[in-house]
């Protein structure tokens, strides 16, 4: 017999609303369905009533943890369209955020991953740590969240002498604690026990479902927007693309503490080489008409903006798709033939509170096929009803 | 691999079908087709070229026309097709036999648009709610929101 569990939209586990519907046979999932939509916020309708400057701040608020992401996908976009150039400096600031954000999201991830492998000191150790980061970005931006930094033509902040040697002794302790994590992660039994195996995903449906970002990577394809398409500095700054062939949970966690590695090391390159100068330009308040392509890779993976000007001093079109969109289909494939204690595994942000979401059982006749929506309450007079004429064993023996 | 050898690829492989192709940045190479070559298109992309990966589809409302984009993207350039169709008869082939990720991004085009996506395999609503007003695509420049007038239960009459 099938089940179909209903997961969302609203359920206490959930951190945003989603819908999940699976339909399980015993604990295997054997099939799974997406709806969304019910976050849709008509963003992309409103960016074309919106100016230019307003836009950033709209598209900064697409998204809590990689805010940055959307702006600076947007500013270079525009940037490209006003045909302005941004000084060095400048870039060099913003793509120091890029990575800031990059290391607060991976953390984050990683203290919500070891939360639902059940492994709840690393969580809190992760998130502890990730406050110095957090720490950082308000040193530099003014704010925790969305930093606002961005702005057409460069950065609206400049960094002084004493904040780099801040950002510098702070990014030690980083270092130090995450080559602990790196160790944890990958030597701890059950932790490794936990991850390995779980939310298969091969190369060649990794590739044929257009993943991207860790998910993508963490199935053996070295594909990294910053290093395919280089954006702002990354064409100066040495840095290596993170994969692993496990195609596994293990994996995508391996991929995220190696770029967190890889973000020091950015980060120091770009403190240690930071030019003098100015740090933003000032940008016209009218494109011409022209469209863009603007490519970031953000801590989830790629970030794409379609911009479209027609000469006013308002976009004609911004099309939006950031990394999450691009990885459901992927995750759809992930969930198949798991077992229902990994969907939090596996989507990470959803709590395993899926006993919440089965108050209302479907029950599917295997045989016809035929759908009956049941509430608990009938289900429980179903079974004593059946139950009702057996004979009670009242001196049953425990069987072990 | 660099721009200018896809564009060559190109010149040889589509011929008249590309109908431009321009490059107007390091990077991005626009070619214009028209809708009946999309998939040729995309399956020479696919195999010949190794640009599996759909970024996404991008809809524009050009007023007579809707203008669509398909951004690929492979380790070394990116590469956007470019197509139109006519507003009043907006069907499209869908791409997912060739590339089974672009289905998000369809069924996306088919709720904001209204674009009829042939052969689409699973065609039902993704984002707008359910219950949604029949022929109301919010992304069409004609389509304008009325916020509905605020009631306040047992307020101000």
């Amino acid at each position: 017999m099938k089940f179909q569990i209903p997961i969302g939209p609203q359920h206490p586990a959930l951190k945003e609303p989603i819908s999940l519907r699976m339909t399980v046979e015993g604990e295997v999932i054997r099939d799974a369905d997406i709806r969304l939509g019910y976050n849709h916020r008509g963003l992309e309708k409103l960016a074309e009533q919106k100016t230019w400057i307003q836009n950033i701040y709209l598209t900064e608020r697409i998204c809590g943890i990689c805010s940055h992401s959307h702006t600076t996908c947007y500013v270079q976009g525009v940037e490209k369209l006003m045909e302005l150039e941004p000084p060095k400096r400048g870039l060099y600031i913003r793509t120091l955020v890029a990575e800031l954000e990059r290391i607060h999201s991976h953390l984050l991830w990683l203290g919500v991953a070891a939360h639902e492998a059940g492994f709840d000191s690393l969580f809190m150790y992760v998130w502890r740590d990730r406050e110095i980061v957090m720490d950082i970005l308000e040193i530099i931006t003014g704010n925790r969240v969305h930093y606002g930094i961005n702005t057409i033509g460069g950065v609206r902040r400049d960094l002084d002498a004493q904040q780099v040697q801040r950002i510098l002794d702070s990014l030690a302790i980083l270092r130090q604690r995450s080559e602990y994590y790196k160790h944890l992660g990958t030597n701890e039994p059950s932790f490794v026990a936990r991850l390995a195996g779980v939310g298969y995903l091969s190369r060649e449906d990794a590739i044929a479902l257009c993943a991207v970002g860790p998910t993508l990577r963490a199935s053996g394809v070295p594909m990294d927007v910053r290093k395919d398409d280089p954006y702002a500095v990354y064409d100066e700054v040495p840095f290596e693309v993170c994969t692993a062939d496990t195609c596994d949970v293990l994996g995508r966690t391996v991929v995220r503490i190696k770029e967190l590695f890889q973000c020091y090391n950015i980060i120091e390159f770009l403190l240690k080489n930071l030019p003098a100068g100015p740090v933003a330009v000032r940008a016209p308040r009218r494109a011409k008409p022209n469209e863009v392509v603007s490519r970031y890779e953000a801590p989830r993976g790629e970030n794409i903006h379609y911009i479209k000007s027609n000469g006013t001093d308002k976009p004609e079109r911004l099309k939006v798709r950031a990394p999450t969109l691009g990885n459901y289909a992927a995750t759809i494939q992930m969930l198949k033939n798991g077992f229902i204690a990994d969907v939090p595994l596996i989507f990470a942000a959803i709590d395993p509170c899926i006993c919440c979401a089965e108050r209302a059982v479907s029950l599917v006749d295997a045989r016809t096929g035929q759908e009956k929506i049941i509430s608990l309450n009938s289900l429980k007079s179903l079974s004593l009803k059946l139950s009702a004429g057996n004979e009670r064993k009242r001196e049953a023996e425990w069987p072990l | 691999m660099n721009d200018q050898m896809v564009i060559d690829k190109a010149k040889a492989s589509l011929g008249e079908k590309a109908l431009e192709i321009t490059n107007p940045a390091p990077r991005r190479i626009f070619i214009k087709l028209k809708v009946e070559d999309l998939l040729t298109a995309v399956g020479w992309l696919k195999a010949e070229m190794g640009f599996t990966h759909l970024a996404t589809i991008s809809g524009v409302d050009l007023g007579q026309t809707f203008e669509l984009l398909y951004h690929f993207a492979n380790n070394f350039t990116c590469v956007n097709l470019r197509t139109e169709i006519p507003r009043d008869q907006p069907r499209l082939p869908s791409i997912c036999s060739l590339i089974p990720g672009a289905i998000l991004y369809e069924r996306e085009l088919q709720d904001m648009f209204g674009i009829i996506v042939e052969n689409i395999p699973d065609g039902r609503t993704l984002l707008l709610p359910d219950g949604w007003p029949e022929g109301n695509y919010p992304l069409r420049k004609d389509w304008k929101y009325e916020r509905p007038p605020e009631v306040i239960p047992g307020g101000k009459k």
